[in-house]
């Protein structure tokens, strides 16, 4: 993969502890290593047909999450952003979660958003971000221990780095629940 | 504009030229639209000068106004080569006053509305005429300019928070290249308490037919 290279990591947080994550961005954190007052909510308001996809080590203390726009990327052209595509993504976070003291085999998933925000009957344009990404961590066997996929709406999402909490919600809910 | 494109993340290079006759493109198309509204309405539409912009494909919700609460999309897709599209977005609380415009019974609060479910078929079917309308009066002035058939498609519709919405858009337009044009124009009918904004986005293949068409028809040099 030497024709990838890899912007889009988020690594400051605003001075209510929050990270937004953008389209096509990530992060990695080493929980262990970094002061105890630092620990990012990482953030995505607004969550159609993207999916957001975090994997953590709980033994480790590692985590991390990316936004991913579209299934598949196309390897015969320069990539600035390879986590815009769900097999790219997975595969560079895991990657950088080992570099950071994780483990593959304690590596668990949890993936939101993929809605269908036009509802339509058929996939608009035949994007199925859900079915994606699930076949690329069938294929490097991550188990998944969370998901809320799916449906019409959009989602916001936050992911509290602190202990590892993961709360959605539905665009009209009011309250996020945690999953 | 001759090179086909390889590089996925090289930026899009327009000319100020080429810039300036997007942001006219916008102008002409949007001010059909306008007009068709205004007539619809019986009231005055003001309209914001036409913004023509390259942006990375995370960026573009922050083009817009509005990302964060909730919005009215209406997306016509103009079969066109390959890719053309008009997406309109509303403030939900705009929606709402222009249904109850035009609707003397059954008037609608910004509480009890809160996706598509939650319209009635009058409802929707006025969104859905004037997302037509408005569409539907871009893609003639553009057609007329170029002398070419544009027939928007019927139109989506999509109650949610803009971000959420664009997502698939961005999607589409951001398969094989990191960065959108937009052509955005806004809107306000200030005695209504109704704004919008019209944008018009071409993918980039696109743009080399448009310049092309214009080089030849009006000898320009784009």
């Amino acid at each position: 993969m030497n024709n990838i290279k890899t912007y889009g990591r988020i690594e400051k947080m605003d001075r209510n502890g929050e990270a937004f994550l953008p389209i096509g961005h990530y992060f990695i954190t080493n929980c262990k290593n970094i002061p105890k007052n630092i620990h990012p909510k990482v953030s995505i308001y607004g969550l159609g047909s993207c999916i957001a996809l975090i994997l953590i080590d709980f033994k480790n203390k590692v985590c991390g999450m990316s936004h991913i726009l579209l299934p598949k990327a196309r390897l015969n052209k320069t990539i600035d952003y390879p986590h815009k595509y769900a097999d790219l993504s997975l595969k560079l976070l895991i990657q950088d979660l080992k570099k950071h003291g994780a483990v593959k085999e304690n590596i668990m998933a949890i993936i939101v958003g993929g809605s269908k925000i036009f509802n339509l009957d058929e996939n608009f344009m035949g994007i199925d971000n859900t079915k994606a990404i699930k076949e690329q961590l069938e294929k490097l066997k991550i188990k998944v221990i969370g998901e809320d996929t799916g449906g019409s709406e959009g989602r916001g999402i936050i992911f509290d780095t602190k202990d590892f909490a993961v709360y959605v919600k539905l665009t009209r809910e009011q309250n996020y629940k945690k999953i | 504009m001759n090179e086909k494109v390889t590089n996925q993340s090289a930026k899009i290079n327009l000319t100020e030229a080429q810039l300036d006759m997007l942001k006219e493109i916008g102008n002409i198309g949007s001010g059909h639209a306008i007009t068709a509204l205004s007539e619809i309405l019986n009231k005055n539409v003001e309209v914001s000068l036409t913004s023509a912009e390259i942006h990375s494909f995370w960026k573009v919700p922050d083009l817009f106004d509005n990302h964060n609460i909730e919005v009215v999309v209406i997306y016509s897709e103009i079969p066109f080569n390959s890719d053309l599209a008009i997406i309109q977005i509303f403030p939900k609380e705009s929606i709402i006053n222009l249904i109850n415009l035009l609707n003397d019974y059954d008037k609608k609060s910004i509480d009890n509305v809160n996706s598509n479910n939650d319209l009635d078929d009058f409802s929707y079917s006025i969104i859905n005429e004037i997302g037509n309308i408005l569409s539907g009066h871009y893609a003639s002035a553009l057609a007329d300019l170029l002398s070419i058939k544009l027939i928007p498609k019927v139109p989506k519709v999509a109650i949610d928070t803009l971000n959420a919405i664009l997502n698939c858009i961005i999607a589409k337009y951001s398969q094989l290249i990191d960065y959108l044009i937009l052509i955005n124009t806004k809107l306000i009918v200030s005695d209504l308490n109704i704004n919008g904004t019209i944008c018009l986005i071409p993918s980039i293949e696109i743009l080399r037919s448009l310049f092309e068409i214009l080089n030849v028809k009006y000898d320009m040099n784009l």
